[in-house]
Order: structure tokens, then C-alpha cells, then sequence
């Protein structure tokens, strides 16, 4: 395997880490807007949330040895899977409705980033 | 049915969560541009840790998080991600702007489809309780 399979597959990794801590994240937002019993919320609320943030400390990790092996550009091009990771996880684990606008959006946004680090 | 007050906790939200990632990414590469290439990943860190721009950088982020935390309470995740990638069209223009970068007519085309890609989802609804009101998209299979 070369550095740059290497780097590319770890930034995949971490798209698919960023997916799962948003996630976590959206799950404490739900329990808090359904908040009942203070106590029980309060631990689930803040639970998600350091669920969320140690899978993006293990993320910043990865993605800092991404860096030391790819160019900027090319990891920043590679980690805007990321908006497509969140959404199929979205839709696979929240149950969200995501549309083929919204599929379309996310398309043109990817194609568009692309654009801007591919040539930064 | 989406009430008029929580579209203008979205709009806020997402205007908020913008911004700060514009200041805290123009922050850090303003910060990291002094940081020799050589140094070792502890050094970075000594570094990260001691400089006030970088602390700075901290305080942004934590907001960022509380930020986003209120907007996940009144939109979908799959609504407000793809949103704040208007973040990247922020941050391009604050490095014209701020740091004097050149920006290349390929990079103009990116923040234009960027701002379309952001458009269509915009047009979609931005939870799932609010389908029957505002959404004017069909469903994917």
C-alpha cells in the first residue's frame, strides 16, 4: 500500500468517524427537545455529547497523520465526503427523510468544494 | 407545522455556526502560518497550547459546539451539515480578504456551485415534523 492509500483510507476513516460523532450529537439535541424526567435527560443529554466529542478527539487524531502523509488540498478535498457520510448515517441510524433535492444539493456542495481546495 | 419563530432560530443558528467556523478557520491559518513545518507533533501541540490565537481558536470551537448543539433541536442533521458547507465559500473569501490570498476562477466556479448545492437543500424541509408544511421536494425511494 503506498502514503497516499494510506492517507486517503485514513481520511475515509475519519469522514466515517465525523458521521458517527454527529450522530451522538443530534441524539443529545433529541433528548433534550424531549426532555421529561430532568435527571435521567440530563445524563443521556451529556452522555451523546461525550460520545460525540471523543469520536472527534480520535478524529482529530487520525486526521492529523493524514496530514503528515497528503497535501492539505487533496486530505480537505477527500474529507468533504464527510457531508455525505452525515447524511447516510442520518438516514440509516436517525431515520431522517432525505430527499433527491437534497441528495442533489449535497452532490453539487461536494463537486463544488472540490473545486475551491482542489485548487487552493 | 415549523413556526415562524423557530425558522428565525434556524436562520440564526445557521448563520452563527457559519461565521464562527469562518473566524475559527481564518484564525488557525493565520496562527499556523508561524509554526516552522519541522517541528514534531508534540512541539505543535506545545504550541496549540500556549498561543492566545490558538486559545482563541479553543473558545470558537467550544462555542461552535453549543451552537450547533440548539441548531441539531430544531433541524435535521442531514439539513443543517450540508448547510454550514457554505463555511468553505466564507472562509475562501476571508482569505482574499483578511490574508491576501489569489483565489483562481476554477475556485469562482466551486463557491457558485457550492451556493447552489446550499440553495436546493434550502429549498427542502428542515426537519422531518415539518414535511407537510415545507417540502416541496418529492420523497427518494
Amino acid at each position: 500500500m503506498t502514503g497516499t492509500t494510506l492517507g486517503v483510507l485514513i481520511v475515509l476513516v475519519c469522514t466515517v468517524l465525523e458521521g458517527i460523532a454527529q450522530v451522538f450529537l443530534k441524539l443529545s439535541a433529541m433528548s433534550a427537545a424531549r426532555a421529561k424526567d430532568l435527571g435521567a435527560a440530563w445524563v443521556r443529554r451529556y452522555g451523546w455529547i461525550a460520545l460525540g466529542v471523543a469520536f472527534y478527539l480520535v478524529e482529530i487524531g487520525l486526521y492529523t497523520i493524514a496530514l503528515r502523509i497528503l497535501t492539505v488540498s487533496a486530505a480537505f478535498a477527500v474529507s468533504s465526503l464527510s457531508f455525505v457520510t452525515v447524511t447516510v448515517f442520518a438516514a440509516w441510524m436517525l431515520h431522517e427523510r432525505v430527499t433527491r433535492v437534497r441528495w442533489l444539493g449535497i452532490g453539487l456542495i461536494l463537486g463544488g468544494v472540490t473545486l475551491i481546495v482542489a485548487y487552493a | 407545522m415549523f413556526r415562524q419563530a423557530l425558522r428565525w432560530r434556524l436562520a440564526a443558528g445557521l448563520f452563527l455556526a457559519v461565521a464562527l467556523d469562518t473566524a475559527t478557520q481564518t484564525l488557525w491559518k493565520i496562527g499556523a502560518a508561524d509554526i516552522a513545518s519541522d517541528v514534531s507533533l508534540w512541539q505543535t501541540l506545545d504550541v496549540l497550547a500556549n498561543r492566545t490565537i490558538f486559545q482563541v481558536v479553543g473558545v470558537l470551537m467550544l462555542v461552535k459546539l453549543v451552537n450547533w448543539l440548539k441548531l441539531l433541536e430544531v433541524a435535521d442533521l442531514s439539513y443543517a451539515k450540508p448547510v454550514t458547507s457554505l463555511s468553505y465559500v466564507t472562509v475562501a473569501l476571508a482569505s482574499v480578504l483578511v490574508l491576501g490570498e489569489r483565489m483562481r476562477w476554477q475556485q469562482v466556479a466551486g463557491i457558485a456551485v457550492v451556493v447552489a448545492g446550499v440553495w436546493l437543500i434550502s429549498r427542502t424541509s428542515p426537519a422531518d415534523h415539518d414535511a407537510p408544511q415545507a417540502a416541496p421536494d418529492a420523497a427518494a425511494p
